[in-house]
């Protein structure tokens, strides 16, 4: 090939498309992020509940990812969390004749719920956040003990309620604390993106595979034999060219958060 | 979390309904790689026999026609879930699919299975042993291999169809097995590879499979199918994707 | 008392057994090379030399950076481009190309990397005052090696390295999304998705393989925390136990 039919070649429709499902993954790191911070605050905060049961709940929540793979909750929540909305659809929409049938799933049409690549990639989001959630629980849970005691005792003294303390004192404070371990959730949830495609999305990997797979369309022949390799090393370095841009942004945030505090490291 | 989850159905309750008021749309799930069927073109769009039959099915029963990728060995799964409403993926009529799905009337004479190899190779069918074969997982071909060659030789499941190519290629697999209207253009097109055996007629024709429950659009896609042969359709559209026929003219 | 028995959950927990060995045999393949690998990495992490130091770094960078699926991926379509000029002539083809090598080996290359990193950590930890110790009564380098930093580095970074090993066994659940099953070599998000596509049954054949994996995950534990005990046996104070809660760090 030479240059100009190569230039043609990565700019065809394939390609572009390739180019273009930069975005799930992106969106999927970002909102899963976002998710995973929400989901951690709860976690967190149902680790010191004051009652035992939600403290319980809280641990079983944050201890779960050590015993079972991140990959089989992806599998997993996504079709739990569908046939659950579809259960509530049941209940809207569907007669009792129907419900109390139970041949079939959903009980009725109306219950159908059509999932399209936007579905399926907020739920994605929303699994990232459950599943990082409990990462992200441990590290603000971590970070929220590690806020001074005597900020806290001083709010106790100006008076502010147990809720105030919490919200105003330890969620302002933790930050700067919890920093670097979110930093490392943020990590492990870039390279969790790579997994994608198992709930049905057309991310950068499944693009990888389709463009590198040998390509001999019936009245051109072949164009090339199997390149996948060239692909999957493209997404290797990928990979690890947004590591490394991560890093710098977290190094840099962290450099902000921590001014005028001495002992953060 | 109760609230939300209501919240949740709430917003799910919206957006099914607008998909309701869009109104006669046929969503077909289809694998995307499986040449001539269905594949990716060089602009990234969905093309083969199958998606120009599906909008002439459209166009006969006045839907909207809505293609949908889905990985083949989720794609059942994923029909009897609802994501779509129809499978166009060169499926071949079995009776273990029968239990699940229902087929409409065939678009595609049953097609043999035959075996590929590296060109020069011989095999010795009637006693394969030590042998590495290759087919895409839950397929016709998969239960045939294992049934037939399972006992002595080693077989390799694939996800995707372009993998197993691959590994026919890369030399990881000595045989690959698998629809002689799909491996008829590999074989052309690469030469390192021919056919060996001879052709197998495993499953039934090729069909739309669609969930039990949905009779009335079965019905309708079957009469319109009818009409497509009747008038030359599908034949010619066979006769452009995969140089064969007429199977169907009148 | 039937009703359990009879429970596909209950069912579930012998047809997932065979299943689960093959994960357990994943990560314990990768074991005994990525140790040994991760030491070689840390200590040239720590070398002086430009090259040595430059080298591991990038390592340790590029496998931590990016992720084991399509590392997986990229390995596997490597070795199958060089199949035909280099694997096949060597007659290591069937070795090379077969999950149960390939498995272990990606493994082990990404695992190291993430050992290596805490044994680098734990290298950069072992007390100074030990090796000054060493060498004032007139230890070699090599010596002060054997004595002081090896038994403290290893020491300490044991809490971190079991974490990674349990890390390592839930990693073997990707290794069947990537590689082509041959024959009835599964593993269990394999048999575990296969059986889901039969009965449809979410919460039961996720949860056995679920409970698998937690079970095989605790005893991976246990043994490491004999070995801790072992490591930590020669020191006055108190040792306290490794408790159920490696560091999410990965």
């Amino acid at each position: 090939m030479d240059w100009q039919s190569s230039i043609e070649y990565i700019t065809n429709g394939k390609h572009l498309a390739w180019y273009a499902s930069v975005r799930f993954t992106l969106i999927a790191a970002v909102l899963g992020a976002l998710f995973a911070v929400f989901f951690g605050l709860i976690g967190a905060g149902l680790k010191q509940s004051k009652w035992s049961g939600l403290r319980l709940i809280g641990t079983v929540y944050t201890n779960m990812l050590r015993g079972i793979p991140d990959v089989l909750f992806f599998l997993f929540l996504p079709l739990a969390f569908e046939q659950t909305v579809e259960y509530f659809l049941a209940q809207a929409s569907c007669t009792s004749a129907e419900l109390a049938d139970g041949s079939t799933w959903p009980p009725c049409a109306d219950a159908q719920w059509y999932l399209t690549t936007t579905e399926y990639l907020l739920m994605a989001c929303v699994t990232f956040g459950i599943v990082y959630g409990a990462f992200a629980a441990n590290v603000i849970h971590g970070a929220m003990q590690a806020v001074p005691k005597g900020q806290l005792e001083a709010a106790m003294a100006y008076g502010f309620s147990p809720k105030q303390i919490f919200w105003n004192i330890k969620v302002r404070q933790m930050w700067v604390y919890a920093l670097p371990g979110l930093s490392n959730v943020w990590m492990l949830l870039v390279k969790a993106t790579s997994l994608l495609s198992l709930l049905q999305i057309p991310d950068i990997v499944l693009w990888a595979e389709r463009l590198g797979a040998a390509n001999y369309v019936a009245f051109k022949g072949l164009i090339h034999d199997d390149w996948r390799w060239k692909y999957y090393l493209v997404l290797f370095v990928f990979y690890i060219i947004l590591a490394y841009v991560s890093e710098r942004f977290f190094n840099w945030l962290q450099s902000r958060a921590g001014r005028g505090m001495i002992e953060v490291r | 979390m109760r609230k939300l989850l209501t919240t949740m159905a709430v917003a799910a309750v919206v957006a099914s309904s607008m998909s309701a008021q869009a109104g006669n749309t046929l969503r077909i799930g289809t694998e995307g790689a499986y040449a001539p069927w269905n594949y990716l073109d060089d602009d990234g769009k969905l093309a083969g026999y199958e998606i120009d039959l599906g909008n002439a099915i459209c166009e006969k029963i006045s839907y909207k026609c809505e293609f949908v990728q889905n990985e083949w060995d989720s794609i059942i799964p994923n029909l009897i879930a609802g994501n779509y409403d129809a499978i166009m993926a060169g499926m071949s009529v079995t009776d273990e699919r029968k239990e699940t799905i229902n087929f409409t009337a065939e678009y595609f004479p049953p097609d043999p299975s035959r075996f590929a190899a590296a060109k020069d190779m011989e095999f010795d069918f009637a006693n394969l042993k030590g042998k590495k074969i290759g087919v895409q997982g839950a397929t016709i071909q998969a239960d045939y291999v294992n049934e037939t060659f399972g006992a002595d030789n080693d077989v390799l499941s694939y996800e995707n169809p372009d993998q197993s190519i691959a590994d026919l290629i890369g030399g990881n697999v000595d045989i690959l097995m698998a629809d002689a209207s799909f491996l008829e253009p590999v074989v052309n097109a690469l030469g390192s590879i021919s056919f060996v055996g001879e052709p197998v007629a495993i499953g039934g024709g090729v069909a739309a499979g669609l969930r039990q429950k949905d009779t009335e659009l079965l019905k309708a896609i079957d009469d319109a199918i009818v009409v497509l042969k009747a008038d030359g359709t599908v034949d010619k559209l066979i006769k452009q994707y995969f140089d064969k026929g007429p199977f169907f003219a009148q | 008392m039937d009703w359990l028995l009879n429970s596909s959950f209950v069912q579930d927990i012998p047809v997932l057994a065979k299943p689960a060995l093959f994960n357990l045999y994943f990560a314990l393949a990768a074991i005994p090379i990525s140790f040994p690998f991760a030491l070689v990495l840390a200590l040239g992490k720590n070398s002086p030399n430009w090259l040595l130091s430059n080298f591991s770094r990038g390592y340790i960078y590029a496998f931590r950076g990016s992720p084991l699926f399509v590392q997986f991926f990229m390995f596997y379509s490597i070795a199958l481009s060089l199949n035909q000029a280099y694997l096949k002539p060597m007659g290591i083809d069937h070795i090379v190309l077969h999950p149960l090598f390939l498995g272990p080996f990606v493994l082990t290359l990404n695992s190291a990397a993430y050992a290596a990193e805490i044994f680098y950590g734990a290298l950069k930890n072992v007390p100074r005052g030990e090796i000054e110790a060493a060498k004032a009564v007139g230890m070699s380098g090599r010596q002060t090696f054997k004595a002081v930093t090896w038994p403290n580095m290893i020491r300490l970074a044991w809490p971190s390295y079991t974490n990674e090993v349990i890390f390592l066994f839930h990693a073997t659940a990707l290794v069947y999304f990537t590689l082509p099953v041959i024959n009835e070599q599964k593993d269990l998000m394999n048999k575990a998705g296969e059986l889901f596509e039969k009965d449809y049954a979410l919460f039961t054949h996720y949860s056995v393989a679920a409970l698998y994996f937690l079970i095989i995950s605790l005893v991976l534990f246990y043994i490491s925390n004999l070995i801790n005990r072992r490591l930590n046996r020669h020191r006055v104070q108190k040792v306290s136990k490794l408790k159920v809660r490696p560091n999410y760090v990965r």
